[in-house]
């Protein structure tokens, strides 16, 4: 099934238009600017004078013919400047009903890349980047990165595990594949951090609760509902360099400055890199799209709880960031020992 | 890895503290050592050596000082308490010697998840309306995912009288969201507004915390949900607060009411108490398991520390929808 249907079958009437919530509206001369994520509409002239009119009662909840009258405007010329917006982007009209069927998983595919980019941008924007490739990031804050990278691939033994046996049947197959082929992948990182530190410090240090975070809300997510786990799964699988030459530049860059600034961190560089070829190898960047072939076509609640999922995941990691970042920044014990009874 | 390296721990530091002419102040649980510049910087080499694959050779380059003089530095280090022996550590312990341990260090911890900055901003006038309200919002869902964690404990707890307790604390605050969502009502928000509202990611990690401690160990959940009840053993502890706050920031009187209800209640509860109740039936705990236990307990600290950050860093800017609305395809 395609987003082209009828609106009926997209669960919609078409009465109840809605500007989307994250859209921004500028306005001057006459001419209004409407932007949502990448997509943007100008309007002018009497078109512009008309929206104007008609944007206090954008939320989903008057129809078109009751804003026409309230206005003393044709029905058909207010609806004709809706269908525009929605066309744009910028806005939708809103459904009343969560469970009728809404896309098929390969259109979903496409949505939920056009939303995940989005997302990510705040996180390949965070200060802690630059921070590195400048020098400026302390000793803590790098091994302190190294040992987070290491807990959050580490815990595929929890998610990737907990996914797998609680998968759909059209989700079963892919899941059991990706944990069977990630599970080894934390030892790519545990051999970098051995140039360091003795494999006993390792196995037992301590994640930061952030990272500890991002863990459990993909172990949680993963016993609740398959498809949205790896929706969240899949946004995090994009930040992985994939081989793509501007992303693979950009990271072997960051890699570059790091081993000058910070020679110390040679060997864990090779097993950052190490991974990133071990990944390319399985072409996960694949593994979503499959998935989205497999499954039988979503609802307006299913899309939404599994685009929640998304954008909770890019909160979660923008918040292992912030973790890294912010907390070695505070507390720069590095590695993270565990308690016990003479320590506290 | 030597046998110095496989011996001796540094003991959890919480606040370094710089003193006259260079010298440092390092507070433990137990005491406040104070060294002087240049012992103060062998020992944050020595601490930082410990747990590295560097022999002592390497250390004693690092300190500048002869290979052979490195064990009585080390020795130094421990009779004046920042370094311990693993071997020290007793192998068992009843439940009850347990719950001194951990009584003793708790005001420690609880310095350490309260000493974010955001608190020093809100008393010192620094802070904002919008800041309360973020922090109240979030302590709304917090206190409304007790659900997620607190029966879920009950569930996995294997013997009797613990789950018999666990059952007992989750029919006393199971609904206590309710003093939030009153308070909020009064800061202009309505229920509907509130209850379809979601959490900071942080807020959730600490639900999901617990709900990870509740599956592993009863005791692991336990003394996370003793060291939150910590926070509200008396009235001293939170009303500078909140009087404080609503003075500097105009937040209404009965916005304030409901938390004290609140507050007083877990006091009339006793709810501080209920971990000791519950260590009184665990009659020995293995060093593992102990290690396990305070594991949990210090985790949950540094959540509370990060959630504190989550909540200023969040709140703190205007154009961030308050509160935050779940993610849907017709509206975004």
């Amino acid at each position: 099934m395609s987003t082209e249907a009828l609106p009926g079958a997209l669960g919609t009437s078409k009465d109840l238009p809605l500007l989307r919530r994250t859209a921004t509206v500028a306005g001057n001369d006459g001419q209004i600017v409407i932007r949502h994520m990448r997509d943007e509409i100008r309007l002018e002239g009497t078109a512009a004078h008309l929206f104007k009119k008609l944007s206090p009662d954008l939320e989903g909840a008057t129809a078109i013919e009751t804003m026409a009258t309230k206005l003393s405007e044709r029905p058909e010329r207010v609806r004709a400047l809706l269908e525009q917006l929605e066309k744009a982007g910028v806005l939708a009209f809103r459904s009343v009903t969560d469970d009728r069927v809404l896309m098929s998983g390969m259109d979903f595919y496409q949505l939920h890349h056009q939303y995940c980019d989005a997302w990510l941008e705040d996180v390949y924007r965070h200060p802690f980047w630059e921070k590195v490739v400048t020098g400026r990031a302390t000793r803590a804050q790098v091994i302190g990165f190294a040992f987070e990278k290491y807990h959050y691939i580490e815990a595929a033994f929890e998610h990737m595990g907990t996914a797998a046996a609680n998968a759909t049947p059209e989700m079963m197959p892919h899941l059991a594949r990706h944990f069977i082929e990630e599970y080894t992948h934390g030892d790519i990182y545990r051999k970098g951090l051995r140039s360091l530190f003795p494999d006993d410090v390792i196995l037992k240090s301590q994640p930061l609760p952030s990272t500890r975070a991002l863990v459990n809300y993909l172990n949680e997510t993963a016993q609740r509902n398959s498809f949205a786990y790896y929706s969240g799964n899949e946004l995090l699988q994009m930040t992985e360099n994939t081989g793509d030459e501007k992303a693979g530049g950009a990271v072997n860059e960051f890699y570059e400055a790091m081993r000058k600034h910070y020679p110390y961190t040679d060997r864990l560089i090779d097993s950052f890199v190490a991974h990133t070829r071990a990944d390319q190898a399985l072409e996960h960047e694949n593994a979503f799209l499959l998935m989205c072939k497999s499954v039988p076509p979503l609802t307006r609640g299913e899309v939404n709880d599994a685009l929640n999922v998304a954008k909770n995941m890019a909160e979660h990691l923008m918040l292992f960031m912030d973790g890294i970042d912010t907390f070695y920044e505070k507390f720069p014990t590095v590695p993270r020992l565990p308690c016990d009874l003479l320590s506290e | 890895m030597t046998s110095t390296q496989a011996r001796y721990r540094p003991k959890r530091v919480y606040e370094i503290l710089s003193a006259a002419e260079g010298s440092r102040q390092i507070r433990l649980s137990d005491r406040i050592v104070e060294l002087g510049e240049r012992e103060y910087r062998r020992y944050e080499k020595v601490a930082c050596w410990l747990s590295t694959t560097r022999g002592v050779a390497d250390l004693s380059r690092e300190l500048e000082m002869d290979e052979a003089k490195v064990p009585k530095l080390i020795d130094a280090l421990e009779q004046s308490g920042l370094l311990y022996r693993l071997d020290d550590a007793p192998k068992t312990m009843s439940g009850l010697e347990f719950h001194a341990r951990f009584s003793s260090v708790l005001n420690s911890w609880l310095l350490e998840a309260f000493n974010h900055p955001f608190w020093e901003r809100m008393m010192s006038g620094k802070g904002s309306a919008r800041l309360f309200t973020g922090w109240l919002i979030e302590l709304y869902h917090y206190t409304k995912n007790a659900n997620r964690h607190m029966p879920l404990s009950c569930a996995h707890a294997h013997e009797k009288p613990i789950k018999q307790l666990r059952a007992k604390h989750y029919a006393e605050e199971w609904n206590h969201f309710h003093y939030f969502m009153k308070s909020l009502k009064h800061l202009g928000f309505t229920e509907p507004q509130i209850a379809a509202s979601v959490p900071l990611p942080m807020t959730l990690a600490l639900s999901n915390f617990m709900r990870q401690a509740a599956r592993q160990d009863i005791l692991a959940y336990s003394i996370c949900s003793a060291v939150l009840e910590g926070t509200t053993t008396d009235r001293k502890t939170y009303n500078p607060y909140y009087d404080k706050s609503a003075e500097l920031y105009g937040i209404p009187k009965e916005a304030v009411s409901p938390i004290y209800q609140h507050l007083d209640l877990d006091v009339q509860y006793q709810h501080s108490d209920l971990f000791r109740e519950i260590l009184e039936h665990v009659p020995e705990m293995s060093a593992e398991r102990v290690t396990t236990v305070l594991n949990y307990g210090h985790q949950l600290v540094e959540h509370i520390w990060l959630w504190t950050e989550n909540i200023e860093k969040y709140y703190d800017v205007e154009s961030n929808p308050v509160p935050r609305l779940p993610f849907d395809i017709d509206r975004d």
